[in-house]
């Protein structure tokens, strides 16, 4: 029964890791679907030339050989800038391979199911929340929720004051209900100026 | 959910990112050391040379084509084909079937639209909930252990998605699904893997916002 339970949780947490993260599927199809286009494209030219037809912009001899000299060949300006580009490129690639890729959403404590919130969600709630507490009318209070934080933006009625305390407490109150399982801080800010 | 190597598709990208980085570190290199770019242009030259001599030393016999170039041609194509299922493995796994059971009597399947319905039916009368939907996806990795009492096949998982109402507290819709688990639960007697997405939607943007706690 204990391993049961060992390895639902396993399975959960797996299924919030998978939910919360990027698959990198977008960035993958485009990567190669050119590399697709430049194998089909070799491979079309090698056969242009076995078969002594005419090459489609250069037969792999040619190109071959300018591969070979392009170093003296280029201009060096236009290598530094070539030379650039690709490595910016490849550092794009390196970092969607390596950083998290964190969808805007947080995972919710739960036994059974791994429960996954987007974070529009939890803004709409806290928003609501916030707004019952200092008793404000919704288009009073706007939230933010990101990755480490939850940002409650209070504008009050002119001439009336609100506890920002007391709404600070109320929306973390109802963050530790809610469970995440990432805890995030709650700030909030009022603001005075005229803005309605 | 669904069944994509992410695995695959980052160790891929991280090697593709790596070519990229030293070429251009290379290239920049040369444009901006001419006795790198001279060794280059030299060292492409005996390259090629090389290239040429092994060419002509692998004649087909009975024509001008060389062993080489068909060889190449080959891994051209393989690479092709390679790339090509890297693509079509984004998001497969999608499965219509919640589990299945074979004995001697016969093969009994519970379809992913039972689930589906029970669980929109469920929900229609909450007013925290706009709209639900419900898939599976196939996942081998999962074998149940209960398969061992009840002699069903339960590698799927179930995806419950649900859009709120703006303002709608997630810890509630959270209770009305769990409600709706423990039931299917109870239903097929083997507990599935299940996600659950509470989310925000275009419905949400356009309807009435939750103002009662």
């Amino acid at each position: 029964m204990r391993d049961e339970q060992a390895r639902e949780a396993r399975i959960i947490n797996r299924l919030n890791v998978r939910e919360t993260r990027s698959s990198r599927a977008v960035v993958s199809i485009v990567v190669a679907a050119l590399l697709l286009v430049a194998a089909l494209w070799l491979a079309l030219e090698l056969v242009l030339s076995t078969t002594l037809n005419a090459p489609v912009f250069m037969n792999p001899a040619e190109l071959a050989q300018r591969l070979a000299s392009l170093g003296t060949q280029a201009l060096p300006g236009a290598l530094v800038a070539v030379g650039v580009a690709a490595a910016l490129l490849g550092i794009f690639l390196l970092a969607m391979a390596v950083l998290p890729g964190t969808k805007a959403r947080q995972a919710i404590a739960n036994n059974r199911s791994a429960v996954v919130v987007d974070n529009a969600v939890l803004a709409a709630a806290l928003s609501r929340t916030a707004r019952t507490a200092a008793r404000l009318a919704p288009e009073q209070v706007t939230t933010s929720v990101s990755r480490k934080r939850i940002d409650v933006r209070v504008h009050p009625s002119s001439g009336r004051a609100v506890d920002t305390e007391h709404i600070r407490e109320s929306v973390a109150r109802e963050v530790t209900f809610y469970g995440l399982r990432k805890p995030l801080t709650v700030g909030v800010t009022t603001s005075t100026a005229v803005t309605s | 959910m669904n069944g994509t190597h992410r695995g695959l598709n980052r160790a891929l990208l991280g090697v593709l990112g790596l070519v990229l980085v030293a070429a251009g570190a290379i290239t920049i290199l040369a444009g901006t050391n001419p006795a790198f770019a001279r060794r280059w242009t030299t060292a492409g030259a005996d390259v090629w040379a090389g290239v040429q001599d092994s060419l002509a030393a692998a004649k087909m016999p009975g024509a001008d084509i060389s062993w080489w170039s068909v060889g190449v041609l080959a891994a051209l194509v393989i690479v092709a084909v390679l790339l090509v299922c890297w693509i079509a493995s984004q998001g497969t796994g999608r499965s219509n079937q919640l589990a299945s059971q074979d004995n001697d009597t016969g093969k009994t399947t519970v379809d992913t639209a039972v689930a589906a319905h029970a669980i929109k039916a469920a929900l229609t009368d909450n007013t925290h909930v706009l709209a639900a939907s419900v898939q599976s996806w196939n996942n081998k990795s999962w074998n149940n252990k209960s398969r061992k009492n009840t002699g069903a096949v339960a590698n799927s998982g179930l995806k419950i998605s649900i859009q709120t109402r703006k303002g709608a507290s997630p810890v509630e819709v959270m209770a009305a699904v769990d409600h709706l688990v423990e039931g299917l639960d109870q239903l097929l007697g083997f507990r599935l893997p299940v996600l659950v997405r509470i989310k925000a939607g275009t419905r949400t943007l356009f309807a009435r916002t939750e103002r009662v706690a």
